[in-house]
């Protein structure tokens, strides 16, 4: 509860420290937006052009590219310390400053920085849900609602997991961390669509090694009516616990990659 | 002109140090490329369009072939205008757009080779439907080169335009990410330009973003008719020294106000 208490309590001085510099911090938000939208506009560039993709109509595909915006930079506003600064940690030694205070590493890399620009990326996120939902007329009840709350929740836990598989890399070699962002980047490009378009090959690979299906497209299937892959109702409320385990194990590997943590001495 | 054609080498040969960091992208974009294939692969399943799916195929693989001749930026002028260091550059009897321009010629060209090659060898082994086919022509082809080359020159001139702004604020990453997300989106690497609405793109094709890549696949990939080829390469010269010329003058004018930083 203490290190929750302190996070929250870093993430608070991180977003005011940000906000000291209005005219800055809203020009860097105004051009995540412009970012985020083109996203989006290529979306519906598609969508107007072709209609649908295989069983997924209009508002199916604005659904699930709004989950996987609203998911990615949540994790990027709560866990930019792992997201962004932990390999230029690594790099310039600053990591030694972590080591020698009476907290956990991880604890205290999540606490060393907040992206709040990516807002209005969310906001984005938000508007294709809604565009999303209202498309594809979806008739909200109470498990539904917890459904895609359990959805974006877990998924903060599964990005957070992936984006250490960069840490543990940096930690490893210093250089040659852009394969890890196959992973995460890779895997926001290509679950913003659900994953059944996918041949097999890359189908396993984001249901069982990096499991966005499970998290995200399961869950939001069942909310659209059309479960993916023709699974059983109650399996999307199970699913997404993927997510925390792939965060487990990777905090588990996380953990014997600090002992061979050797400082650039810089 | 000797120096800067040995400015262009010395450039070329630093690029050309750093080839086991290219492995790693190279791979990162093998994926991208075969992520972005399998989607129009699914959109093209329920509704055929009048352009076949080898030219999208084709389209996304040119364009993720090139992906770092349009993205390569050169951080050493950056940092030199931060320290003051550009005192030094300033006094090389060299014209220091023109130094530049060279400099960054000589990267985004050996960037992106070293990086198409085994990136188009990949894609031509893909089965049909999947990756690269052949140019549409062998004139064609010979065109989409020349293409190639103008485009070149124009995104380097683009990225000099670029460099500009950030000559005058120091601190410009807004504007220079602002900047490149309007290049990735108008030159067609988020989405083929092929794929916008047809009335988009008879605006679109004419605008300087699309001069870069965009021209020179659509030549490869027979989109462009060999008759329209000559048209398509003079637009892309014009935007090519009506890009230099704005940029010279820029530099000049930034030149004139340039504080040297001490220290």
């Amino acid at each position: 509860m203490n290190t929750l208490r302190l996070y929250c309590r870093s993430m608070a001085i991180m977003i005011k420290s940000q906000l000291q510099y209005p005219l800055s911090f809203l020009m860097q938000t105004l051009a995540q937006l412009v970012m985020e939208g083109g996203e989006m506009l290529a979306v519906i560039l598609l969508i107007d052009r072709f209609d649908r993709m295989n069983q997924w109509g209009p508002g199916d595909l604005y659904f699930f590219f709004g989950l996987m915006s609203v998911s990615f930079y949540l994790t990027e506003i709560f866990g930019r310390g792992v997201t962004g600064n932990f390999p230029s940690m690594v790099r310039t030694g600053q990591l030694d400053t972590v080591l020698l205070r009476p907290r956990g590493i991880l604890t205290q890399v999540l606490c060393s920085a907040a992206d709040p620009r990516r807002i209005t990326c969310i906001a984005v996120g938000v508007v294709s849900l809604v565009l999303g939902s209202s498309l594809s007329k979806i008739a909200w009840t109470l498990p539904k609602v917890l459904l895609l709350a359990e959805s974006i929740f877990f998924s903060f836990w599964l990005l957070l997991g992936l984006f250490m598989v960069e840490a543990i890399l940096s930690i490893h070699s210093v250089k040659s961390v852009e394969l890890a962002n196959a992973l995460t980047y890779g895997g926001r490009s290509a679950c913003e669509y659900p994953s059944d378009i996918y041949p097999r090959p890359l189908r396993v690979l984001f249901t069982v090694i990096a499991p966005f299906a499970l998290v995200m497209h399961v869950p939001a299937s069942v909310i659209l009516d059309k479960p993916l892959y023709g699974w059983p109702v109650w399996t999307a409320f199970v699913t997404p616990l993927s997510g925390p385990a792939v965060f487990g194990i990777m905090y588990l590997l996380f953990r014997k990659a600090m002992k061979f943590y050797r400082s650039t001495g810089s | 002109m000797r120096a800067y054609l040995s400015a262009f080498r010395m450039r070329r040969r630093l690029e050309l140090q750093y080839r086991g960091a290219v492995l790693g992208g190279v791979i990162c974009q093998l994926f991208f490329g075969l992520i972005l294939v399998a989607i129009y692969r699914a959109l093209y399943a329920g509704k055929p369009q009048d352009m076949p799916l080898s030219q999208i195929t084709s389209y996304v693989w040119l364009q993720q072939a090139f992906f770092r001749m349009l993205l390569a930026s050169d951080p050493e002028l950056l940092d030199k205008i931060r320290t003051g260091s550009i005192a030094y550059d300033l006094c090389r009897p060299l014209n220091l757009y023109g130094f530049y321009y060279v400099r960054i010629v000589a990267q985004k060209m050996t960037g992106s080779l070293l990086r198409a090659a085994p990136m188009l060898v990949f894609a031509f082994l893909l089965p049909e439907g999947w990756g690269l086919m052949l140019p549409a022509s062998f004139a064609g082809f010979a065109w989409s080169l020349a293409g190639l080359l103008l485009g070149l020159l124009c995104v380097s001139a683009l990225e000099n335009i670029t460099m500009g702004f950030t000559m005058r604020t120091l601190d410009s990453r807004g504007m220079q990410a602002l900047l490149n997300l309007l290049m990735m989106t108008l030159a067609g690497n988020i989405l083929p330009l092929t794929l916008f609405p047809d009335s988009w793109q008879r605006v679109i094709t004419l605008l300087p973003y699309a001069q870069l890549l965009d021209t020179p696949i659509r030549l490869y990939t027979g989109e462009y008719e060999l008759s329209q080829a000559p048209e398509a390469l003079l637009i892309q010269i014009l935007w090519t020294l009506l890009l230099v010329l704005a940029g010279c003058a820029f530099w000049r004018n930034n030149q004139r106000k340039l504080i040297i930083q001490g220290g």
